[in-house]
C-alpha cells in the first residue's frame, strides 16, 4: 500500500535523524573555515592567504562528490597539513608588520 | 591484508574500511561529522597560531615570544588534522566489524596541548612584564 503523500514528503521519513543533511551542513561549516582562515592570512600575506581561500569552494566541491569517504576525508586531511604549512611559511617570512592589536 | 601505514594515502585508506560489512548510515555519516568538527578545530589552531605571530605587537624582553607561542598551535592544528583521519579510520573499521569503538586519544591530545600553552603563555607574560 502507497505511503500518504504527507508521509512521503516527510524529510525525517526519509533521512532519519537527517543524517546526510547534518553531514551536508558540517561540510559547508569546514569550507567557510578555511575561508576565514584563508581571509586572515590574506591580511598577513596576499597569495598564500589567497590560495587558502580558493581551497574553500574545492572543499565545497569536495563535499559534493559521491566517492568513498575515505578519499574525501583524506582531500581534507591533506589541505589542512597544506595549509598549516603554509601558515608556519607565512608566520616565518613576513614581519607581521600590521601589528592591529598594538595598543 | 592492509598495514598500519595504508592511511598514508588514499587507496590504502579506502582498502582499509573495505573489510567487513556496510554499518548504518547514520553511523558512518557520525563519523563523518565528528572528523569534520576535528577538522574545523584544527582549522581554529592555525588560524589562532598565526593570529598570535601577525597581530599580536612583539613581548618586550622576549625576542621571538610570538613565535614561540603561535607555531605550537600551527604545528598542532596540522597534528590534529592527521590524528583525526587516522581515528575516523579506526572508527570506521569497527564499526564495519561490529566492533566497540576505540577510545579517542584526541580530547586528551587538545587539552593536554592547551595546558601546556598556557603555561608557557603565561611564563612569557611574566619574562616580559619583569624585563
Amino acid at each position: 500500500m502507497p505511503l500518504p503523500r504527507a508521509d512521503f514528503d516527510d524529510l525525517e521519513q526519509r533521512d532519519p535523524g537527517l543524517a546526510r543533511e547534518r553531514t551536508s551542513l558540517a561540510w559547508g561549516r569546514t569550507a567557510i573555515s578555511f575561508a576565514a582562515l584563508g581571509g586572515t592570512v590574506l591580511k598577513a600575506s596576499v597569495v598564500p592567504g589567497l590560495v587558502i581561500m580558493l581551497i574553500a569552494p574545492a572543499i565545497w566541491w569536495i563535499a559534493q562528490l559521491r566517492k568513498a569517504g575515505g578519499e574525501r576525508l583524506w582531500l581534507m586531511t591533506v589541505s589542512i597539513v597544506a595549509v598549516a604549512g603554509l601558515a608556519l611559511v607565512v608566520a616565518f617570512t613576513s614581519h607581521g608588520a600590521s601589528h592591529a592589536l598594538r595598543p | 591484508m592492509a598495514s598500519s601505514w595504508d592511511w598514508i594515502s588514499p587507496n590504502g585508506a579506502a582498502k582499509m574500511i573495505e573489510e567487513g560489512t556496510e554499518p548504518d548510515p547514520r553511523f558512518t555519516f557520525a563519523n563523518e561529522r565528528t572528523f569534520l568538527a576535528w577538522s574545523r578545530t584544527a582549522l581554529a589552531l592555525v588560524v589562532a597560531g598565526l593570529g598570535i605571530v601577525q597581530l599580536l605587537p612583539p613581548f618586550p624582553g622576549v625576542p621571538l615570544g610570538r613565535h614561540l607561542l603561535g607555531v605550537p598551535l600551527i604545528v598542532l592544528g596540522a597534528v590534529l588534522a592527521a590524528v583525526a583521519y587516522i581515528e575516523w579510520i579506526r572508527n570506521q573499521r569497527a564499526l564495519r566489524h561490529g566492533d566497540p569503538l576505540p577510545r579517542s586519544i584526541l580530547p586528551w591530545l587538545l587539552a593536554t596541548m592547551i595546558t601546556v600553552m598556557a603555561v608557557i603563555s603565561a611564563v612569557v607574560l611574566l619574562l616580559s612584564a619583569i624585563r
